[in-house]
């Protein structure tokens, strides 16, 4: 490929990552969006510099359901396909985190364990810190918060705070592995 | 346009606009969903009143399926699917939700109960490569997120299964499944705990 044509389909693939995200209300630069991303609901969605969403496997989805509904993507974050980020006030992820395949990530619950169904309970706020990597199929329920450079092993479900630099897995989650220091 | 007609207000008209559109969509789209209904579940033997299908659906009906009135079935990233297996009964109770991507196989018997909740990625299957059992979900059953339930398992009224949690021994009414595999525990005493 000549250098010209190498550099038009970048500008264009930049143009296209720029128009899929246009529901968006801040994109840093040069985002990457491959495949399908679905951005709905009447919040607001904040993405940062050089972010990848890779939704060719299944659509990515940030539902950030509620007018005062906040997701926030920090930089050079990376988010594979199927992902679904449901927001009813807020869910942040920390720079250079990374999002696998079919995860769900929602901060609140929808119904209530017992009693009128139709009824939400409150939402608690998702933080997911700088460097968090979250295995595929995993599930973040409303109270999970995955503090810097934790990681998540494929099919963990999480509804409390992990601290940093471990690795969690498993149902209910276990702690796998703490960082080596040195 | 607006010049030559002072007197009518444009925002005024955008923001009536607006509101038509909020009450008319959702009849139109419970419209659509009702006929896609109607057509994906030609070929079942049973169907109740008011069943709606917000999405695609992959329906495979070689037994006997007998639905219940005011099913919903939402549409998402991946299609629901309900199998019915030649001799199996597959059973759903009336006002039952389905979320996207539920996966719903009967290879002998699986009965749902009415006004029951199934999140995404939900699976129910009564054959497990080793044996056939049915599945029975009572009444008011919540299964969460990505939830498995495995062959032979009996889910009492009222009762929740959390999200991702694999249920492999019957669960009792009142009472909250989690974990892999699924552990029992009194909805009343968790509901206390959390306050929820």
């Amino acid at each position: 490929m000549t250098p010209l044509r190498q550099s038009l389909s970048r500008e264009l693939g930049g143009l296209l990552s720029r128009l899929k995200l246009r529901r968006c209300q801040e994109v840093g630069d040069s985002p990457t969006v491959l495949g399908r991303v679905w951005i709905h609901g009447a919040g607001r969605v904040h993405v940062g510099s050089r972010v990848v969403l890779d939704g060719r496997l299944a659509p990515i989805e940030l539902h950030a359901m509620s007018s005062d509904s906040l997701i926030i993507l920090g930089d050079d974050v990376a988010i594979e396909g199927g992902a679904s980020l449901e927001a009813l006030s807020s869910i942040t992820v920390g720079p250079g985190a990374r999002l696998g395949a079919f995860i769900k990530a929602m901060d609140n619950q929808h119904h209530p364990l017992r009693g009128n169904r139709h009824e939400r309970p409150p939402s608690v706020p998702m933080v997911i810190a700088e460097g968090v990597t979250v295995g595929s199929r995993a599930i973040l329920l409303p109270g999970a918060q995955l503090q810097k450079g934790c990681t998540v092993a494929p099919g963990t479900v999480i509804s409390r705070k992990i601290p940093a630099g471990v690795t969690v897995g498993g149902a209910p989650a276990r702690v796998l592995r703490r960082e080596v220091t040195g | 346009m607006t010049s030559r007609m002072p007197f009518v207000r444009v925002p005024a008209v955008l923001a009536q606009l607006e509101a038509l559109r909020k009450s008319v969509e959702p009849r139109a789209q419970r419209a659509v969903a009702m006929v896609r209904a109607r057509w994906l579940f030609r070929d079942v033997q049973s169907l109740g009143h008011n069943v709606a299908a917000y999405g695609p659906l992959s329906v495979h009906n070689a037994g006997e399926m007998v639905l219940g009135d005011r099913l919903t079935f939402v549409g998402g990233m991946l299609p629901s699917s309900l199998v019915c297996h030649a001799g199996a009964l597959l059973t759903i109770g009336e006002e039952t939700q389905f979320n996207y991507g539920v996966s719903l196989e009967a290879w002998k018997s699986v009965s749902v109960g009415a006004r029951c909740m199934f999140a995404s990625f939900v699976r129910l299957g009564d054959r497990d490569g080793h044996h056939t059992a049915p599945i029975v979900i009572e009444d008011d059953v919540w299964v969460a997120h990505g939830a498995i339930i495995m062959p032979g398992v009996r889910v009492g009224t009222r009762s929740v299964v959390a999200a991702g949690s694999i249920v492999t021994q019957d669960v009792p009414p009142d009472t909250l499944a989690m974990g892999n595999p699924a552990r029992n525990m009194s909805l009343e005493l968790v509901a206390r705990d959390t306050g929820s």
